[in-house]
């Protein structure tokens, strides 16, 4: 029996029957809805989300990632996917169709109008190929991460997760100094460029590469999440399913770089 | 906590924990073609080869991450069908944007 079991959360049914995820869902919509109406309908949905999210880690903290696969008869020999899984990736076809609408946008911006920045004119090619190589090798100790895990080795499920969560930051940090030369040493900005650079330039380098970046932030959030239960024993190797869902969207979001880092970087 | 583990041992089963995985071979080679991307500019390629020269080695890398890393490879084969809907969406944006009209 697993540490986070002995503190007796150990059922599914108990993992499952959590009212935060309902008070988030529910803070989330009073603050889209004050997004069209009032600052103070969008505060007090910031505080219910905020209260929600804080309410299920919380809860989830204190009890085992196991896989949840539905009622439905076991059939042996039959593998199936978790509900979570499937929702994940669900999740993650919408966020192809979100990051397409965004990448396409800029490209035909791109394709329909002149005077736009040669590969390494105004971007740091060399400084971003060294960051993507820094988030190739984030996906690697991320699924090591998960293998150790499968093993059952606590210790090299700490130190890749560690590793990744580390990669992550370093990653936006890098990404954070690039701006802050583009923005006040380059001159490029949210709606303008450099001389003789089209302005749309800087516009769809900021939201591409901005999105991505709030993308990573989100995983870097979710990854010190793993570290923190990680570190309190809450993933044996029976119950780890959250590190794989946090690797799937932490390689999606590899994969989204990888071709920005061609679209915007390199042609 | 019977069911727990079964739970626990199907997904074992279902990633195929048993096989030695070749992430780290997947790891150099990545490592190798963004190499290569950073360096295409050398071989002296027209401009649209080596755009496309590049697209190709993006979308190799691509693939690699999404069958090794993100275990598409080790997975019920009817599970890539939700990627590819999104993708088949997609499409249907690029084919828009390509065509004419204002964007």
């Amino acid at each position: 029996m697993s540490e986070a079991e002995e503190k007796g959360h150990g059922t599914s049914a108990a993992h499952h029957g959590s009212i935060w995820p309902l008070v988030a869902g529910f803070g989330a919509a009073i603050g889209y809805a004050g997004l069209v109406t009032s600052t103070t309908i969008l505060g007090l949905g910031i505080i219910v989300f905020a209260a929600g999210v804080g309410g299920w880690i919380r809860d989830d903290l204190r009890s085992p990632s196991s896989p949840f696969y539905g009622s439905s008869p076991e059939t042996p020999g039959v593998v199936r996917v978790s509900a979570r899984k499937l929702a994940t990736w669900v999740f993650l076809a919408t966020e192809v169709m979100f990051f397409t609408a965004i990448i396409g946008g800029s490209w035909a911006f791109r394709l329909r109008t002149a005077n736009w920045a040669e590969p390494g004119e105004v971007l740091n090619v060399p400084l971003t190929g060294l960051n993507t190589f820094i988030l190739i090798v984030s996906s690697l100790t991320m699924v090591e991460a998960l293998a150790a895990i499968e093993r059952g080795n606590v210790k090299q499920l700490r130190r890749f997760l560690g590793l990744t969560l580390l990669l992550g930051i370093v990653f936006l940090s890098i990404q954070g100094y690039e701006y802050v030369k583009l923005f006040f040493e380059e001159g490029l900005r949210f709606s303008s460029a450099p001389d003789g650079i089209n302005p749309l330039y800087g516009s769809t380098f900021f939201i591409q590469t901005g999105v991505h970046g709030a993308h990573v932030t989100g995983g870097v959030l979710a990854l010190a999440y793993l570290n923190a239960k990680a570190h309190r024993g809450g993933f044996t190797k029976e119950n780890h399913e959250a590190v794989e869902l946090v690797g799937l969207y932490w390689h999606f979001v590899d994969v989204v770089w990888i071709f920005l880092f061609t679209i915007v970087y390199l042609i | 906590m019977a069911e727990t583990a079964t739970a626990g041992a199907m997904a074992g089963a279902a990633h195929g924990t048993a096989r030695k995985r070749p992430y780290v071979y997947v790891f150099v080679v990545l490592a190798a073609v963004t190499f290569l991307e950073l360096n295409v500019g050398v071989l002296g390629l027209a401009h649209d080869l080596q755009v496309t020269t590049l697209v190709v080695m993006a979308t190799l890398k691509a693939c690699l991450v999404a069958a090794y890393y993100m275990h598409l490879r080790y997975e019920p084969k009817w599970l890539i069908l939700i990627p590819i809907a999104g993708l088949a969406l997609v499409s249907v944006l690029v084919v828009t944007l390509a065509g004419g009209g204002n964007p």
